[in-house]
C-alpha cells in the first residue's frame, strides 16, 4: 500500500475536488451528478478489483448491485410503508426497520455472501466460458429480482426507501473504495492473481490455487457492488429490477474500459470522463427534445457515443487511458527522470 | 529455389533462432538435423509463415516472403507438413485432400489427377478415403498430411519430423515415399531427428545446434564426419 | 392424441427456430471461440428492414429477401467493426467490443427509428390456422418447421459439399493448419459472419412473425436462446447446436405445459441455472465438439 499513497491521495483528492466544486457552485443538479459519480465509482472500482486483477470479464456485477439495493430496501423501508411498498412481504420481515446506514452495510455483506455461495464453482472457468456463465448469472439474478415479488415487488417499481445517501456519504464511501481497491491490488491475493493472469500455467505449477484467488476477488467485488447498489437505492429512493441489467452493465463497463481496467487510476478517471460525457450528452438529448427537431423523442444518442468511444479505445489503446501504471507511479517516475 | 539469410526467431526473451542461413536448390532434398530444441521446427514454422521472423529474410525463387501470412506462402508455392501431424480429425480423408488443393480450387481436372496420383502413391489412403481422418493410424495420418500438402502442387515441400512417434517399419515406409517424391522431382526441406534416415535420403545436410547452423555439407560429407555426434550433441571437439 | 400432435408441432416449430438461432451463433464461436453479443441485433436489423420497406408496395418475399441481405451485411459489419480490429489483442477485448456493438445497433434503432414497437408487414399466410388431426395450429408454425428443415439441409450441404464449407469445418478445429493449406483467415471469418447473418435474418422473419412488431430490444431473447442451446449442444459442434436448440424447445414447451403460472415466471432462471450447471459439469457441452481449437 505504501507505494500507492500518492495515488490514493490524488484520486481521493479528485473526489473531494468534485464535491467542493459542486458545493461552491451551489447548483442542485451538480450535487446530483457528483453523488451519482461517487456511487458509480464504488461500482466501477468493484468491477476493476475483479477484472483488473483476474483478467476475466464479468457481466454479473450489476446483479450484485441489485442484490444490495433490494436487501437494503427490505431492511430499511419504514414498517408502516411496507404494507404498500411490499404487500406480499414475509411476516418476519414486515416489522424490520433498520437505520439505512446499517442496512447499507448489511446489503454489502449480503451481496458478498450471495456471490460467495453461487460463484465458487464458476471460478475455474476462463475465457469465453467464464464470460457466458457470468452473463447467465446476470440473467438468473435479474429473473429472480423480477419475479420474487414478496421481496422485490416484482417488475414494478419499489418505492419508499428512506433518502439517506447524500453527496458527502457517497464521496466518503467512494474514497474508501479507492483505498480498498488499492489495498487489494497490493495484497498477496491481488499480486498472485495478476501473476496467474499473465501465466496461468506457471502460477498453477507453483501451487497457486487460481479459482480460490479469483473467488476472493469476486466476493470483494460483490461487496462493493452491494454497497454501491444500496447507496444508490437510498439516493434514488425508488427503482425497479431494470436498473440492474444490460444497459447499466454497459455504462459501468464503458467507464472501466475507457479508463483502463488494469489500474485503479483508470477506473477512477474513466468514471469521471464517462459521467461527464454522459451528463453532457443526456443534456444535449434534452435540448434536442425541447427543440422538437424530429417528431420522435431523441434517445440513445448517449449510448451510441459511448459505444463508439469504447470500441475506439479498445482498437487504438486496448489497455484504456491508464493501461499499466497508477497515477502516483507515473508522476514519481516523471519527477525522477527530471532530476 | 529457397534462400534463407540470417533468420531470427524469438519467443519473448528467448532467441530460438540466432540467425541461420541456408539454401535449397531446385529438385534437391535438404535435411535439417539437430537435437531437440536446436531450433529446427522454429525455422520451419517461420519459413511457413506461422511464426514471425525477428530478423533476416526468406526468399523463394528470388521473391521475398519473409513473415508472410501462412495462406499467402502456400500460394507462392511452399507447402508445409508440421510435426504435429495436423490432420483435420472430423473431416474425411477425401475432404482433407480437397483442402490440400485449396489454392487450386478452379482446376478440377488437375485436382482429380493429383488425387489419383496420391492414391497411387499411398494406397492405404485410397482404401480409407471416406473415413474421418481422426480414425487413421499415426502412419496413415503422416501419409495423409504429406499427400495433402502435395495437392497444392508446391514448388517446395517442408517436412517436419515425419518419423516422430512412428514404429520403425512405418518410418521405413514413409521414407520410401519421401524418396519417391524426390525422384518425381519435388524440392524438399526435411527436418528430422532420425539422423540415419535423414542422411539416407538427403542430398545435402545442415546440422543445427542452439539456434545456429553448426555444420553443413553433402550427405556423404556429413556421414563421414567423425565429429558428427559431437556436433549434434554439442560437446566441444 | 390431439394433445400429442399439438405438443409435437409446438416443440418442432419452436425447436426449429431455436436450432437456427443457435447455429448462427455457434458458426462464429466454433471458428473464433468468441461469443458475438451483437448476434441478436442481426435479427433486429432484419425486423427493421421489413418495417422500413412496409410502405414500399413490394411483394412480401422481395422485402423478406432484402431483410435477410441486410442481416447478412450487418453480420459482416460486426466482423469489421467489433472483431477484426481487436481479434489479435485479447478475448476480453473482443467480447467487450461485440457487446458495445450490440448496444450501438440497439440505440441506433432507438434514435433513428423509435423506441415504440413498429409493425412489420406479414403475409396473410402467417395469421391463418390449420387443423391437423384435431389440433388447431397456426400455419406459421408449419412454415417455421419447413423453413428450419430446408435451411438445415442447405446448411449441411454447404458444410459437406463445398470447398468453403469444408474449409470452415477445418478452420473450426485447427485454424493455423487451415491457413497453412492456403485457406485465407479473413475469408473464413467473414463467411462465418455472413452465414450467421443469413440464419439470423431468416429466423428473424419467423420470430417476428409471431408477434408482428419489432422493438430495439427484440434481439435479446433470441441471443439468450442461442446461448443456452449452444451451451447444451457443446459450444463448438454445429450438430450439437441444432440438437441443443430442439432440446431447449422440448424443455421450454414441457415447462409451459406443466409449470404453474407462479413458477413459469422463473423459467429463465431455471434454464440459465441449467446453462451454468452444464458448463460446470462439462465445459465442452453435452455434445463433444471437434478435438482441438486455436484462435488466430
Amino acid at each position: 500500500m505504501k507505494r500507492h499513497i500518492l495515488t490514493a491521495a490524488i484520486l481521493a483528492g479528485l473526489v473531494v475536488l468534485a464535491v467542493l466544486a459542486s458545493q461552491l457552485l451551489g447548483i442542485r443538479l451538480y450535487d446530483r451528478i457528483v453523488t451519482n459519480l461517487c456511487i458509480s465509482l464504488v461500482l466501477v472500482l468493484g468491477l476493476q478489483l475483479f477484472m483488473g486483477n483476474s483478467g476475466i470479464l464479468s457481466f454479473a456485477h450489476m446483479g450484485f448491485m441489485g442484490v444490495g439495493a433490494y436487501t437494503s430496501a427490505v431492511l430499511s423501508i419504514p414498517a408502516q410503508m411496507k404494507g404498500m411498498a411490499l404487500p406480499d412481504l414475509y411476516p418476519f420481515l414486515q416489522g424490520v426497520e433498520l437505520s439505512p446506514y446499517l442496512s447499507i452495510a448489511i446489503a454489502g455483506v449480503m451481496a458478498a455472501v450471495v456471490a460467495a455461495v453461487v460463484s465458487y464453482p464458476l471460478m475455474r472457468l476462463s475465457d469465453a466460458a467464464a464470460v457466458i456463465t457470468s452473463f447467465a448469472l446476470l440473467v438468473v439474478l435479474y429473473t429472480v429480482m423480477t419475479n420474487w415479488s414478496a421481496l422485490t415487488n416484482g417488475p414494478r417499481t419499489l418505492f419508499g426507501l428512506p433518502k439517506a445517501t447524500d453527496i458527502y456519504l457517497s464521496a466518503f464511501v467512494a474514497i474508501l473504495a479507492v483505498i480498498g481497491a488499492l489495498i487489494f491490488k497490493e495484497s498477496r491475493t491481488g499480486r498472485l492473481l495478476r501473476t496467474s493472469r499473465d501465466d496461468e500455467r506457471a502460477a498453477a505449477a507453483i501451487g497457486v490455487n487460481i479459482p480460490a484467488l479469483r473467488w476472493r476477488a469476486f466476493v470483494v467485488a460483490a461487496l462493493f457492488a452491494g454497497i454501491g447498489g444500496a447507496l444508490w437505492g437510498h439516493f434514488i429512493t425508488s427503482f425497479s429490477p431494470k436498473a440492474f441489467y444490460l444497459k447499466e452493465t454497459f455504462v459501468i463497463l464503458s467507464m472501466l474500459v475507457i479508463g483502463g481496467a488494469n489500474t485503479v487510476t483508470g477506473a477512477v478517471v474513466g468514471t469521471f470522463i464517462v459521467t461527464i460525457a454522459y451528463e453532457g450528452l443526456r443534456g444535449l438529448e434534452g435540448v434536442l427534445n425541447e427543440a422538437k427537431v424530429t417528431g420522435e423523442p431523441v434517445i440513445g444518442l448517449t449510448e451510441i457515443v459511448l459505444a463508439l468511444a469504447m470500441i475506439a479505445v479498445l482498437i487504438l489503446r486496448p489497455g484504456g487511458l491508464f493501461p499499466t501504471r497508477e497515477i502516483g507511479a507515473l508522476l514519481r517516475r516523471r519527477m525522477e527522470t527530471r532530476k | 529455389m529457397l534462400e534463407v539469410v540470417d533468420l531470427e526467431v524469438r519467443y519473448g526473451a528467448i532467441r530460438a533462432l540466432r540467425g541461420i542461413s541456408l539454401t535449397v536448390k531446385k529438385g534437391e532434398l535438404v535435411a535439417l538435423i539437430g537435437a531437440n530444441g536446436a531450433g529446427k521446427s522454429s525455422a520451419m514454422m517461420c519459413i511457413a509463415g506461422a511464426l514471425k521472423a525477428a530478423g533476416g529474410s526468406v526468399r523463394l525463387v528470388g521473391e521475398d516472403i519473409t513473415s508472410g501470412k501462412p495462406e499467402s506462402i502456400v500460394r507462392r508455392g511452399i507447402a508445409t507438413v508440421p510435426e504435429t501431424r495436423d490432420v483435420f480429425p472430423d473431416l474425411t480423408v477425401d475432404e482433407n485432400l480437397t483442402l490440400g488443393g485449396y489454392t487450386r480450387r478452379g482446376d478440377a481436372a488437375g485436382l482429380a489427377e493429383d488425387r489419383a496420383k496420391m492414391f497411387a502413391l499411398f494406397p492405404r489412403l485410397a482404401e480409407r478415403c471416406g473415413q474421418p481422418a481422426g480414425t487413421l493410424s499415426g502412419g496413415e495420418q503422416q501419409m495423409l498430411v504429406i499427400a495433402r500438402a502435395m495437392m497444392s502442387r508446391p514448388k517446395m515441400l517442408l517436412l517436419d519430423e515425419p518419423s516422430l512417434g512412428l514404429a520403425p517399419v512405418i518410418v521405413d515406409q514413409i521414407f520410401a515415399m519421401i524418396a519417391q517424391l524426390k525422384a518425381a522431382g519435388t524440392t524438399i526441406l526435411l527436418v528430422e531427428q532420425n539422423v540415419a534416415k535423414a542422411l539416407s535420403v538427403a542430398d545435402r545436410v545442415y546440422v543445427m545446434r542452439l539456434g545456429r547452423i553448426a555444420a553443413s555439407g553433402t550427405a556423404a560429407e556429413i556421414s563421414a564426419a567423425t565429429d558428427l555426434s559431437a556436433l549434434y550433441l554439442g560437446a566441444e571437439p | 392424441m390431439t394433445f400429442a400432435i399439438q405438443f409435437v408441432i409446438d416443440v418442432l416449430s419452436l425447436g426449429g427456430a431455436y436450432a437456427l438461432m443457435a447455429l448462427g451463433l455457434v458458426i462464429v464461436y466454433g471458428i473464433l471461440r468468441l461469443v458475438n453479443f451483437a448476434y441478436g441485433e442481426l435479427i433486429m436489423v432484419a425486423g427493421y428492414t421489413m418495417f422500413l420497406f412496409s410502405g414500399s408496395g413490394l411483394p412480401w418475399l422481395v422485402m423478406a429477401a432484402v431483410a435477410v441481405i441486410m442481416a447478412v451485411l450487418a453480420g459482416i459489419a460486426t466482423d469489421y467493426v467489433a472483431f477484426r480490429p481487436v481479434r489479435a489483442k485479447s478475448v476480453t477485448a473482443v467480447l467487450i467490443t461485440s457487446f458495445a456493438f450490440s448496444t450501438l445497433l440497439q440505440n441506433a434503432a432507438l434514435l433513428f427509428i423509435s423506441p415504440r414497437p413498429q409493425t412489420v408487414p406479414l403475409p396473410a399466410l402467417f395469421s391463418q390456422t390449420v387443423t391437423i388431426g384435431g389440433a388447431i395450429t397456426p400455419l406459421r408454425n408449419l412454415i417455421t418447421i419447413a423453413a428450419a428443415v430446408i435451411l438445415l439441409a442447405l446448411f449441411a450441404l454447404l458444410m459437406r459439399r463445398t470447398v468453403l464449407g469444408i474449409a470452415m469445418r477445418a478452420a473450426a478445429t485447427n485454424f493455423t493448419m487451415a491457413r497453412m493449406l492456403g485457406v485465407p483467415a479473413n475469408l473464413i471469418i467473414s463467411s462465418a459472419f455472413a452465414i450467421s447473418g443469413f440464419l439470423a435474418g431468416v429466423v428473424g422473419l419467423l420470430w417476428i412473425g409471431r408477434i408482428g412488431t419489432v422493438v430495439p430490444g427484440i434481439g435479446l431473447e433470441p441471443l439468450l436462446v442461442a446461448f443456452i442451446a449452444t451451451v447444451i449442444g457443446g459450444m463448438r459442434s454445429l450438430s450439437g447446436a441444432v440438437i441443443g436448440g430442439f432440446l431447449l424447445a422440448l424443455i421450454d414447451t414441457t415447462l409451459n405445459y406443466t409449470l404453474s403460472q407462479d413458477l413459469l415466471k422463473f423459467r429463465d432462471a431455471f434454464t440459465f441455472s441449467l446453462v451454468i450447471l452444464i458448463l460446470l459439469w462439462r465445459p465442452e457441452g453435452l455434445v463433444k465438439g471437434p478435438a482441438t481449437g486455436q484462435r488466430t
